[in-house]
């Protein structure tokens, strides 16, 4: 099993953070993720992967959903930039996170509840190194100020 | 048949116009303006108005007890309404079905008097459509170059949206009020579907699909992220909340807000809005006294600016004023024909109730047919820094446009 080395998070913050709803596109997100498990590399069991055609589809109405189900922290995971699969979808995805990472500014809530990531199919660590990225970011959010559950 | 008509907190617009109600001899209205002191009696129809609070619930309550059937007129009641933008801020403006079940909604701001006669009687509404449907602008939908925050237009036909400005139309229903008919972009008062906010948000964003957005390396993934910095995605829309969620907040699935209250309310509502919606929030709750707070506000900011207006437009915002006198008076007397010619009369001028015309250094459209609109015509300005006090206003502003600090005094 390949070690990663990782900031040590505090079990009280860990617990904040249980369920992390990943949206990965079918190509490279999923690739990526498909060949970390290959390559037998571990992460964060938080991290709950969801399977879309392109994270084009993947709105603030559906992201929206799934931190009203429970979820503290959403992220997509799609191609890189000028790679998208289909036309522009992930570009388009980003935009709306972006103004999702607002609204939740404008709350008076930490941005780091929802991301935006892009990995490379035939690169596994680009996948494992984007959930790692997203649980610190999300760790030191929560530490900063609190969860988004305290709101609701 | 009897119906009462409650007033709770806020903005008694909705509760004026239900004096139209009287009007009809189907059934006999009574107006409780204050229902804490309300004794309880059965009443076949209770129709509430006016923004709801928790400490309301009781009775609330009490009312449902007492009522065949429950209406909630305008969106204040049904959706949480403009004033729910200041659980932005810690407040809890929560709207009726939220606290009572069973409850018929009529959306609006201002809610349609039609729609309620109908809800009341018990008949068939007629369908709505979506108002793009119904609008005279076509949309396009190619992507956005940039977004405009000012309106300045000479087109008449491309979809507000396609122009750069962002208008709700998408997720609304067809209104009496069209806004958009007064070069006002609509902002979704009567919704099609549930959390439009959000689904407006979705689609805007994808409409900005030509605009930069910020990436950056990441070092662990070895790949582009979407970055925390400010972009032109986020500086093109300085106010997401109140320009998407501006009558739909507490119902939009959001968490609540928990920025710091400046303890009024009101004020609240006007904190972190966008120079250029002021009058149109202030038109939305200034109840009675809707057309002297928003005059105020413009007349503020022009005078320190110096803004020229013209004789016209000083004419009629003069007219405007009178006939906000004449319609207090017919407020007090109930007296539906008089409040019916009244609001016709500030419906030819401003527009709507909501006073869609009204901008800083003039009006949207032309008034009369006759006039030169030249004359009184608004024209873009430039948003300046600075605190702008005139009697009983006073707002700060920043750079980008945005308000910090408000102060308004009684009304």
């Amino acid at each position: 099993m390949t070690e990663i080395e990782c900031e040590v998070i505090e079990p009280e913050v860990l617990e904040k953070m249980e369920n992390i709803v990943v949206f990965m596109c079918n190509e490279c997100g999923q690739g990526s993720a498909n060949t970390a498990g290959v390559a037998r590399m571990a992460y964060n069991p938080a991290i709950r992967i969801v399977r879309v055609q392109c994270t084009g589809q993947v709105g603030p109405i559906q992201i929206m959903d799934a931190i009203d189900n429970g979820a503290d922290a959403v992220a997509c995971i799609g191609c890189c930039i000028g790679a998208c699969h289909f036309f522009n979808g992930n570009i388009l995805s980003m935009h709306r996170i972006k103004l999702l990472k607002k609204v939740f500014k404008e709350l008076g809530y930490s941005d780091q509840f929802v991301n935006q990531y892009t990995a490379r199919a035939g690169e596994g660590e680009t996948a494992v190194g984007d959930f790692e990225d997203l649980v610190e970011r999300l760790a030191t959010a929560i530490r900063e100020e609190g969860t988004v559950k305290d709101g609701c | 048949m009897d119906v009462k008509v409650f007033q709770f907190n806020g903005c008694n617009k909705c509760f004026n116009e239900s004096i139209l109600l009287k009007g009809d001899s189907d059934y006999k209205v009574e107006f409780v303006s204050d229902p804490k002191n309300w004794k309880e009696q059965k009443a076949d129809v209770s129709v509430i108005t006016g923004y709801l609070l928790p400490d309301d619930k009781e009775i609330l309550n009490k009312i449902k007890v007492n009522s065949t059937k429950m209406i909630a007129y305008g969106d204040c009641t049904t959706t949480g309404g403009v004033f729910a933008l200041s659980n932005q801020r810690g407040h809890e403006v929560t709207p009726l079905q939220g606290i009572v079940d069973g409850v018929i909604n009529v959306h609006g701001c201002l809610g349609e008097i039609e729609e309620l006669q109908s809800e009341i009687k018990g008949e068939e509404l007629p369908k709505l459509k979506n108002l793009c449907t119904v609008c005279g602008r076509r949309k396009t939908c190619d992507y956005l170059e940039q977004v405009k925050r000012q309106i300045e237009l000479d087109d008449e036909e491309t979809c507000f949206n396609d122009l750069g400005y962002l208008c709700n139309g998408f997720i609304a229903k067809e209104c009496k009020e069209r806004c958009i008919d007064y070069d006002t972009p609509c902002r979704g008062c009567k919704p099609t579907i549930e959390r439009s906010g959000v689904r407006m948000l979705g689609m805007f964003g994808t409409l900005m699909g030509n605009i930069e957005v910020a990436t950056e390396h990441s070092e662990k993934g070895a790949t582009d992220k979407l970055a925390d910095r400010d972009d032109d995605i986020t500086e093109s829309l300085p106010d997401v909340l109140g320009n998407f969620f501006r009558f739909t907040l507490p119902t939009s699935g959001l968490p609540k807000g928990r920025l710091t209250s400046s303890g009024s309310l009101l004020e609240d509502v006007f904190m972190g809005r966008l120079i250029e919606e002021l009058p149109l929030i202030s038109g939305l709750l200034g109840g009675d006294h809707s057309i002297t707070l928003t005059l105020k506000i413009i007349e503020t900011y022009e005078q320190a600016n110096n803004i020229d207006v013209s004789e016209t437009t000083k004419q009629y915002r003069k007219n405007l004023l009178n006939l906000e006198s004449e319609l207090t008076e017919a407020i007090e007397n109930k007296d539906p024909k008089k409040y019916k010619e009244v609001t016709d009369n500030i419906r030819k001028i401003a527009g709507n109730m909501n006073l869609s015309n009204l901008y800083y250094g003039g009006f949207k459209t032309q008034i009369n047919d006759k006039d030169n609109f030249e004359q009184y015509k608004t024209h873009v300005f430039d948003v300046v820094e600075g605190t702008y006090k005139n009697g009983s206003v006073e707002f700060t502003i920043d750079s980008t446009g945005i308000v910090k600090e408000i102060k308004i005094k009684e009304g």
